[in-house]
């Protein structure tokens, strides 16, 4: 364990994973009482947030590749570790995960049905998702990919909308199909690294020391990058998504959602890129033209949908088709604004979600022809809703925009066609948001619609501090940006 | 030994056969299940001319236990012969199909 | 006094606004609206007092870092110079009567706190681009009044189409924004920074192509905002809006936005002739243009926007000629009138009961107020350029600046401002004839009009009749103030012998005269309006809005539905049905194999085991 820093030692990345599943445990063992169950995974969800914040504001200026690492030994006989490893880039996106389960539990607050289930999953997927983040052996890294699927699934497929059987059993053959690629390609690199250095090992920094020959690299690269795009989603892989994400429950879980896109990218960041990278290098120019497919493609299809939570979807695939692009472009500072991209893309849109599912429960429908004036009627969601809207829209001073001006600026240094050819994407992602705000915000209302109560108190709380958030890192994402720039292999 | 090893073995195979000919051929259930028995019997006789040729007692143990395991076979399957005749009102065995796909 | 002083100027609006959008409602109305009228009045009082900062080189105060990444800093800076003080004065001032006039416009209005904040806002987003030291910080501004004008455009937004004019405008005014985002990127990646000081000093070391590229993007990203050919569409539209959003946005502030950034961006735009060019054809043809259609157009509103258009289009034919001192006096002095003018209009479209039709209008100089006429009548002076106010100095510097030039093609354009120059006292003239003279046509009584809405308008229709004195030429005995308070920014030097002034300047007299003629002579009394195929071509803008429809429009939403229903559905989803049928079927065929009889799983088991054993005899026997 090397702590960079005056934290005292604990095993505080496994705490980051166990304390959500205890939590989630003790909620199934308090089932009887909702009240005791909302408090106890509200406590836990805060006290995650908590140790993750207070991990950021200790180990930031830590140097080094990790800031805080654990490592143990845990099935010897294939070299298997139990390897936590924290840097800058985990760090963000544990602090992500946390806040958005904060988020979560607070507007899983309402649900009526089997509610202490719908928590336990909820605090199961964060632990998963922690998992995801901190996992820097292989084996564990698949453990914990697959852990999140399950709770996913659940939590789509009970509680989800009309067709959520439909977009569970399509989510989860998706990303199954992805990961049996990714288990492969894996254990190929286990052999291969094995037979060539004598010493089998799953560790990360182990198989970074592989040498391949081109071909086999293509192919073991293919395979991380077919489970990773799939998670992404790149374009021709992600019908899933917009299923997923407008049946996904609307109390809560839909926001955690968006978390399962990050870890795709996120395992490109992590695994794909470092261990594969001449592969990768060849490989960018594809790249950059998936991600400028998916960001227009996303853009475009959002135009024509009705369904208020489907053009969100489909907003989160052409954004993730930016943060792509920034990856692609190989640029430190297109590099670190598809980072800040990805991590303000999620308070953003995760916001918006989470304003949708509150309109949602007070008119009954999402179809865009549906809704309309509701500025009338609740003008501080509808304030909220805009504000949300416009900064997803990249206005400046927002959060998104801080990202996307710098994966553009590093974009148009390294490549300035592809940087010039993703800027139409403004005016599109403007269109189809405005015209998501005109068709809920403005015009007259729908005769039929009873009285809209505004913002509750609980609900303030769920949206104040997301609104301070996209404002600060909007303004000054500079303290978010600092732990980035010493995380290894990356330009 | 009196009878050669390879009669015995061949004894024990043409009662296999036949058993397993009236497993296939009978569509009662009672007369499968008598199949079964001569298959299961034919067994035994194979395990009992093995254990008298190389002297050792494990064939026996295993005809013990053989018979055992069969009359317990027998008590239940018979059980459910009687059952599955009061409440379907026949033994035709291809009557049964509850498991079709 | 500390520098970062400075940032109060934009921030105390900012902070206003977002005073007034939290806890509005919750005030007491005169406290919102005190509150919004103040932050506005104390940025101008704040630029009056910091004036001296603005000497020499100016002022330049920086706030913390904006973004860092990589090669890229970026920190809020404010550039307080001889360019920016002026213009930042104007709209402080302009904006502090406008939003007097607007507590009494919207006096009956329940919305009130929504509307000052996003009207303080938008003081905040123009400032910023005015007082931006780098690109990035004016991107900020740039976008910031897009949205204010978004909102303000489609404030009543129960009717739809106000909320859809707002949207075609933050739409059609985004195309222009990521032109000047391309420019900002390439900016970048030539220069490795966005400070606008360290670019125009730098500028002179790239290449020609180069220039011309930055120029010609700079010009699309100003053409956006200002309502310049091609982008023009959104300005008509955008009189949805109410009428102090109009003035203040709309005629004054937001749409010079473009000029000031061409002038601001000048030491490297004026290193293109071909962008020049391109600049001043722009202007020159928008002029004709907006003209044009502004003769033909019925509500008041409308008019006067097309007039805008007009009018800023001379401001960029001043940029291309080279002429910044031309451009920017014309800018200011068109602030002063264009608003007093759509002020003006607002009270006569609330005496007329909401009626915004001039040939509905009539008679409105013996019944209404007096002071309203003679307001209305300097406005109207100074944008038909009549000879002494300050719009005729403005437009008369810019034509000579085009003028001198020399090239045939910049004497072409000056001929299309001559046209143009008689088209507006045209226009200008026919609106004045059909909103004031005759008998009312329309309306019964009129109403009342608070005083609010009145006194705002005579300090900008003076300002508008003296803005001459700004930049006096020489001829007349001017100082030329603002070309020598400029300095080096001023551009080119206008050489021109007197003979050659005196004979511009009758030639603009008498274009006025004739167009103020011809306007007398159609429309002193009231004959009806022309209705034929071609009034109805310029009263819809030469089928713009049609050919945008027809070409952007469509095409985009096809495009669109075939993205959503095409790939998705019929490529990707049904690919994946497909083969989940496939599956599927593969499963129905080998389920029959499965029926439930216990002899056919006998034989199965039987024939395994043969064919097993076989196997292993067969082994035997090899």
């Amino acid at each position: 364990m090397t702590a960079a820093t005056t934290l005292p030692q604990f095993p505080w990345l496994s705490l980051l994973i166990g304390l959500p599943l205890a939590g989630a445990l003790l909620c199934l063992l308090h089932r009887r009482s909702r009240q005791e169950c909302r408090w106890l995974a509200l406590a836990t969800t805060l006290a995650t947030l908590a140790i993750c914040i207070g991990l950021f504001v200790a180990c930031r200026h830590g140097d080094g590749p990790w800031l805080l690492r654990e490592d143990a030994a845990w099935i010897p006989r294939f070299g298997i570790r139990y390897t936590l490893g924290l840097d800058g880039l985990s760090l963000l996106l544990t602090l992500l995960t946390a806040g958005l389960h904060v988020v979560a539990v607070l507007l899983a607050w309402p649900e009526q049905r089997r509610l202490p289930q719908f928590l336990a999953l909820l605090l199961v997927l964060e632990s998963g998702l922690m998992g995801v983040f901190l996992a820097v052996d292989l084996v564990l890294f698949y453990l914990f990919w697959e852990v999140m699927l399950l709770p996913m699934l659940f939590l789509i497929g009970i509680w989800g909308g009309e067709n959520r059987r439909r977009a569970a059993v399509r989510f989860f053959l998706y990303t199954l199909a992805g990961s049996l690629a990714m288990l492969v390609a894996m254990i190929a690199l286990y052999l291969l690294h094995g037979a060539q250095s004598g010493s089998y090992s799953f560790a990360l920094a182990d198989l970074l020391q592989t040498r391949l020959p081109l071909t086999q690299e293509y192919l073991l690269f293919g395979g991380f990058m077919l489970a990773f795009a799939i998670k992404a989603p790149l374009v021709p892989f992600h019908t899933w998504q917009p299923d997923a994400l407008s049946e996904a429950p609307a109390n809560g879980a839909v926001d955690v959602t968006g978390l399962l896109l990050k870890t795709g990218i996120y395992g490109m960041i992590r695994f794909a890129f470092p261990l594969f990278p001449n592969a990768t290098r060849d490989a960018l120019p594809l790249l950059a033209a998936l991600a400028l497919v998916g960001l227009f493609h996303a853009a475009w299809s959002a135009y024509r949908q009705d369904d208020v939570k489907r053009i969100l979807a489909y907003s989160s695939i052409s954004h993730l088709g930016l943060v792509l692009l920034g990856l692609a472009a190989w640029n430190t500072t297109a590099w670190q604004g598809s980072v800040l991209l990805m991590v303000t893309h999620g308070i953003v849109t995760g916001a918006l979600f989470a304003v949708v599912a509150m309109l949602r429960s007070r008119t009954g429908t999402r179809n865009l022809n549906e809704l309309g004036g509701l500025w009338g009627a609740a003008p501080q969601l509808s304030a909220c809703f805009l504000f949300f809207a416009l900064a997803s829209l990249g206005l400046p001073g927002l959060a998104n925009f801080a990202g996307e001006i710098l994966v553009l600026l590093g974009t148009f240094r390294s490549q300035p066609l592809w940087a010039l050819l993703a800027l139409p994407g403004l005016v599109f992602t403007a269109a189809y948001l405005l015209r998501l705000v005109q068709g809920t915000l403005w015009g007259p209302a729908p005769a039929a619609r009873a009285a809209i109560p505004d913002l509750t108190v609980r609900e303030w709380l769920v949206l104040l501090p997301l609104i301070v958030l996209t404002v600060w890192l909007g303004l000054a994402p500079a303290p978010l940006l600092a732990p980035l720039a010493a995380v290894g292999g990356l330009p | 030994m009196i009878v050669p090893f390879a009669h015995v073995l061949i004894f024990a195979a043409i009662l296999f056969v036949m058993g397993l000919g009236c497993v296939l051929a009978r569509r009662n259930l009672i007369m499968i299940l008598i199949g079964v028995e001569i298959m299961l019997n034919a067994a035994a006789v194979a395990l009992v001319g093995g254990s008298a040729h190389w002297r050792q007692v494990d064939g026996q143990v295993f005809v013990v236990f053989l018979m055992a395991m069969t009359s317990a076979e027998v008590a239940i399957s018979l059980a459910m012969v009687v059952y599955l005749r009061r409440r379907r009102g026949t033994l035709e065995a291809d009557k049964f199909d509850g498991l079709r796909g | 006094m500390n520098q970062t002083l400075l940032f109060l100027i934009p921030l105390l609006p900012l902070a206003c606004a977002v005073a007034n959008m939290l806890f509005g409602m919750r005030l007491p109305r005169l406290f919102a609206e005190t509150l919004a009228v103040c932050g506005v009045a104390a940025s101008f009082l704040l630029t009056v007092l910091f004036w001296s900062y603005a000497d020499g080189d100016g002022t330049r105060a920086v706030l913390g870092t904006w973004l860092a990444a990589g090669e890229a800093t970026i920190p809020f800076a404010l550039q307080f110079d001889a360019l920016s003080a002026p213009m930042t004065l104007m709209v402080t001032g302009v904006a502090t009567l406008i939003h007097l006039y607007a507590v009494g416009y919207m006096h009956e209005e329940e919305d009130y706190a929504r509307f000052f904040g996003l009207l303080n806002l938008f003081v905040f987003a123009m400032l910023a681009i005015v007082l931006a030291d780098n690109l990035l910080v004016l991107f900020l501004g740039w976008e910031g009044v897009g949205l204010c004008s978004y909102g303000l455009i489609g404030f009543w937004y129960q009717k739809t189409g106000n909320a859809r004019a707002g949207t075609k405008a933050f739409l059609v005014t985004r195309v222009g924004d990521v032109f000047l985002a391309a420019a900002l990127l390439w900016l970048f990646a030539l220069t490795g920074t966005l400070s606008i000081g360290a670019i125009n000093a730098q500028a002179a070391g790239f290449a020609p192509a180069v220039l011309t590229g930055l120029t010609v993007l700079l010009l699309l990203g100003a053409c956006g905002k200002s309502a310049q050919l091609p982008l023009m569409t959104w300005l008509a539209d955008a009189m949805a809006g109410p009428t102090p959003v109009s003035a203040l946005i709309h005629a004054a502030t937001m749409v010079t936005a473009g000029v000031y950034l061409l002038c601001r961006l000048f030491p490297l735009v004026s290193l293109s002739p071909a962008g020049m060019a391109a600049i001043a054809v722009v202007g020159a043809v928008t002029a004709l243009y907006a003209a044009t259609c502004a003769l033909a157009q019925r509500e008041i509103k409308r008019v006067l926007a097309y007039s805008t258009m007009s009018q800023v289009g001379y401001m960029f034919l001043a940029v291309g000629a080279g002429s910044v001192a031309g451009a920017m006096a014309h800018l200011l002095t068109h602030a002063f009138f264009k608003a007093a003018l759509f002020m003006a209009a607002g009270c006569i479209i609330h005496l007329a009961g909401d009626e915004n039709d001039i040939l509905r209008m009539g008679g409105l100089a013996r019944r209404g107020p007096r002071q309203l006429f003679l307001v209305f009548l300097a406005g109207a002076l100074c944008l038909a350029g009549a000879p002494l106010t300050g719009g005729f100095f403005s437009k008369d510097a810019i034509l000579l600046a085009a003028y001198t030039q020399g090239t045939p093609l910049f004497l072409l354009l000056w001929g299309a401002g001559l046209l143009t120059a008689l088209l507006t006292a045209l226009y200008t003239f026919r609106l004045v004839y059909l909103v004031f003279a005759g008998e009312p046509r329309g309306y019964s009584h009129l109403h009342d009009l608070p005083q609010l809405m009145r006194w705002p308008l005579w300090p900008l229709a003076l300002l508008g009749l003296l803005g001459g004195l700004l930049n006096l030429p020489a001829l007349v005995g001017g100082g030329e103030w603002l070309r020598h308070r400029l300095g080096a920014l001023a551009g080119r030097e206008i050489a021109a012998t007197h003979g050659t002034e005196w004979a511009l300047a009758g030639l603009a007299t008498g274009l006025v005269l004739l167009g103020w003629g011809a306007a007398r002579w159609r429309y002193a009394r009231f004959r009806g309006e022309w209705d034929n195929p071609g009034s109805r071509f310029l009263l819809h803008g030469w089928g713009a809005d049609a050919a945008v429809d027809l070409l952007v429009v469509r095409p985009f939403t096809a495009i669109a539905g075939l993205c959503a229903l095409g790939i998705d559905r019929a490529l990707v989803d049904a690919t994946l049905d497909g083969l989940a049928r496939q599956t599927t079927a593969c499963g129905e065929r080998l389920r029959r194999l499965t029926s439930g009889h216990v002899s056919t799983y006998l034989a199965g088991f039987i024939w395994g085991f043969l064919i097993i054993l076989g196997w292993f005899l067969l082994a035997l026997v090899r």
